[in-house]
C-alpha cells in the first residue's frame, strides 16, 4: 500500500513538473474550455431573449459543463496516456513495473485528476465570473462527485482497453464526448416511471443529476438516490477494470503492447 | 554525494562467491501471431540460460525472432508455449518477478524526454519499487557513475544520443536487477559513446548482473560476450561459449604477408614444399608445421605480418545463418 502511495506521489510530481515546464499547454486548455462555454452561454441567452432569467437553469448548465469537461478529461486520460507513452516509446518501460498495468494507469489517472481538478477550478471561477452564475459549494456534493468520477474511470478503463487493442481511439473518443454531454446533462431527476429506471442505469447520469440538485438548486442529498449513484459508479468502475484486464491479456497474447 | 554512496549497498548484491547462479532460464519458448487469417511463426523454439555475471550475445538476422524472444522474457508478450524463469520466478504469472529485470529496448526512447536525467531516474526508481529516498540516493550514485552528474538537471531531449542511451541503461539499473536485457544498446552511437557503453556493460557484468545483449554489431558482441546464442528462423541453432565458437570456426592455418613481392626462386621453393600462394606477397599456410621452413625460405625478406587465420564472430554468424 505504501508503494502505491509513493507511486502516486511520484506521478503527481511528474505531472506537476510537466505542467509547470509546459504551462502554455495547460493555460491554452483552460482558455479554450472557457471560450467554448462562453460562446454556448451567449447563444443560449440570445435564443432565450434579452429578458429571460436563466437563474437555476444557468447554474445547472455550468455544473453540467464543468462536469462534462472533467469527465472528458478522465475518459480520455487512460487511453491518451497509453497512446502517448506508446508514441514516445516509454510504454514498455512503464509495463516493466511490478505493479499491474491497470493499477498503474489508474494511479496515474488519479494523479492527473488531482491536477485537473485544480485546472477545472480555474475554469469554474472564470465561467462564474463571466456569467454571474453563483454556485453554492457544499461538502454534500462530494459523494455524488465520487460516483460520477468512479463511472468516468470505468469508461476510461474501457477506452484504455480499446487503445490497448486497436491503438487509435481518437475517432471513438470524439463521438463519446457527445454521448458524455448527453449523459451528464440529461435531467433524469425530472423523469418518471420506467424512463427514470433507465436513466439510473446509464453511466454517471444518477451522480450528475444529484450534483445538479446539490450545487445548482442548493437542495440536500437524499440517501436513496445517492446510494443508487454510488452503486452505479462502482459497477461501471468494476466493469472497466475487468475489461481492461481482459484487454491486457489479449494484447500480451497478440504482442500488441509494444509497437504502434 | 560521496556520503550518499557510502550508505548504499554494493551495486549488485546477489553474486555469491564462486557458485554459478542461473539468473535466467527460458525454456522452449514458442510464439505464433495470427495476421490476416494466417499464422506467422515468430519464435519456434528458444531456450536460453544466463548465469550471474555472464554476458550472452543473442544474435540473429532481422526477423529471426530476437525481439519477440526478448519481449517474452520481459513479460511483454505471452508465449504460446514454454516458460520464463528469472531466479525461479515467472514474470508471466507473477508481475513481482519484473522487479528482477531491467531492460533497454531498441526502437524506444525508454525515458521521458521532457524530464531531466535526475527526474527520470527518481521516477523510474519509485516505479520499480524503490522508496523515494532510496531512489534519490541511487540516482545520484548512477549519475556519478555514468558521468552524467553535470547533466542531471538537463531535460533528456537536450542530451546527445550517447548520453540518452547511457541514461536509459542507468534507469534500467535503478532497482539493481539481477538480469539486464539490452536490445541494440549501441545502435546509432558514435565511437566514443559506444566505447562508454561497452565499458559500462563490462563493469555491470563483473559486478554480477546477468546480461542478454542483442546487437547487429558483431565485433561488439565478440568483445563483450561470454557466450553466444544464434537464432535463425525462430530457432536457436547454436549456443556456445564465444571463444569456443570462434575456435571451432577458425582453422589452424597461418597467414603470412611480406612487404615486397616474393622473388620467383623463392616462390618455386615454396611451391615445392606444397605451400599455396594467394598472391606474390601473401601465403596461406594450411599446414602449421611448415611455418618455420617457410620463414627460412622467405629469409631475409621483410615481413608485414604472420598471424593465425582466425575467424571472427562475423564469419561464424554468416556461415551459420547461411546454412540450409
Amino acid at each position: 500500500m505504501t508503494r502505491i502511495l509513493y507511486l502516486f506521489v511520484a506521478e503527481l510530481k511528474r505531472e506537476w513538473i510537466l505542467l509547470r515546464r509546459y504551462a502554455a499547454e495547460a493555460i491554452s486548455g483552460i482558455i479554450g474550455l472557457v471560450i467554448v462555454f462562453y460562446g454556448l452561454f451567449l447563444s443560449a441567452r440570445y435564443v432565450a431573449g434579452p429578458t429571460a432569467q436563466l437563474g437555476d437553469r444557468l447554474d445547472a448548465i455550468v455544473v453540467g459543463y464543468v462536469l462534462w469537461s472533467l469527465s472528458i478529461f478522465i475518459l480520455g486520460d487512460i487511453a491518451g496516456s497509453l497512446q502517448r507513452e506508446a508514441q514516445t516509446g516509454t510504454l514498455e518501460q512503464i509495463l516493466l513495473s511490478p505493479l499491474r498495468v491497470s493499477y498503474l494507469f489508474l494511479i496515474r489517472a488519479i494523479a492527473n485528476l488531482s491536477i485537473q481538478f485544480l485546472l477545472n477550478l480555474f475554469v469554474l471561477l472564470a465561467i462564474s465570473a463571466l456569467t454571474g452564475s453563483q454556485l453554492s459549494f457544499s461538502l454534500a456534493a462530494v459523494p455524488p462527485l465520487i460516483a460520477v468520477v468512479l463511472g468516468a474511470y470505468g469508461l476510461s478503463l474501457g477506452m484504455g482497453s480499446l487503445a490497448l487493442l486497436v491503438k487509435r481511439v481518437q475517432q471513438v473518443l470524439g463521438i463519446v464526448q457527445f454521448v458524455l454531454l448527453f449523459l451528464l446533462t440529461v435531467p433524469i431527476e425530472t423523469w418518471a416511471g420506467s424512463s427514470q429506471i433507465f436513466g439510473m442505469l446509464l453511466p454517471m447520469t444518477p451522480g450528475a443529476g444529484l450534483l445538479r440538485t446539490v450545487l445548482a438548486q442548493g437542495k440536500p442529498v437524499e440517501l436513496v438516490p445517492l446510494a443508487i449513484a454510488l452503486v452505479n459508479g462502482c459497477v461501471y468502475f468494476g466493469l472497466g477494470l475487468v475489461i481492461f484486464w481482459w484487454a491486457e491479456k489479449i494484447a500480451k497474447r497478440q504482442g500488441k503492447l509494444a509497437g504502434y | 554525494m560521496s556520503s550518499g554512496r557510502a550508505q548504499l549497498p554494493p551495486v549488485f548484491v546477489y553474486l555469491s562467491s564462486d557458485d554459478i547462479m542461473l539468473v535466467l532460464t527460458a525454456s522452449h519458448l514458442r510464439k505464433t501471431y495470427r495476421e490476416k487469417k494466417e499464422d506467422l511463426l515468430a519464435v519456434k523454439d528458444v531456450s536460453l540460460q544466463v548465469a550471474a555475471g555472464e554476458v550472452l550475445a543473442f544474435l540473429g538476422p532481422n526477423g529471426a525472432g530476437k525481439t519477440t524472444s526478448i519481449k517474452m522474457i520481459a513479460g511483454l508478450i505471452l508465449p504460446d508455449a514454454g516458460s520464463v524463469k528469472i531466479l525461479e520466478q515467472d514474470p508471466h504469472l507473477n508481475p513481482k518477478a519484473l522487479r528482477l529485470l531491467g531492460a533497454v529496448l531498441e526502437g524506444n526512447r525508454n525515458v521521458y524526454w521532457r524530464l531531466t536525467c535526475q527526474e527520470n531516474l527518481e521516477y523510474f526508481g519509485v516505479l520499480r519499487g524503490l522508496h523515494p529516498k532510496q531512489a534519490r540516493l541511487r540516482s545520484q550514485e548512477l549519475l556519478e557513475r555514468f558521468s552524467l552528474t553535470h547533466k542531471r538537471d538537463r531535460v533528456v531531449q537536450a542530451l546527445s544520443r550517447g548520453m540518452q542511451q547511457k541514461l536509459a541503461i542507468a534507469v534500467a539499473l535503478m532497482h539493481q536487477p539481477p538480469l539486464l536485457l539490452l536490445d541494440e544498446p549501441t545502435l546509432g552511437l558514435d565511437v566514443e559513446a559506444t566505447e562508454d557503453v561497452k565499458r559500462l556493460v563490462r563493469e555491470i557484468a563483473v559486478e554480477g548482473c546477468a546480461i542478454v545483449l542483442t546487437t547487429h554489431q558483431l565485433a561488439i558482441a565478440e568483445e563483450l560476450s561470454d557466450r553466444v546464442a544464434i537464432i535463425n528462423n525462430g530457432e536457436v541453432t547454436v549456443e556456445e561459449s564465444t571463444d569456443e565458437l570462434i575456435r571451432q570456426f577458425s582453422n589452424s592455418a597461418y597467414l603470412i604477408e611480406t612487404q615486397e613481392s616474393i622473388p620467383l626462386v623463392q616462390q618455386q621453393k615454396l611451391e615445392a614444399l606444397g605451400v599455396e600462394l594467394e598472391s606474390d606477397r601473401r601465403i596461406h599456410l594450411a599446414e602449421p608445421t611448415l611455418l618455420y621452413p617457410v620463414l627460412e625460405i622467405l629469409k631475409p625478406l621483410p615481413l608485414l605480418r604472420v598471424e593465425i587465420d582466425q575467424a571472427t564472430l562475423r564469419d561464424v554468424f554468416l556461415k551459420l545463418i547461411r546454412q540450409p
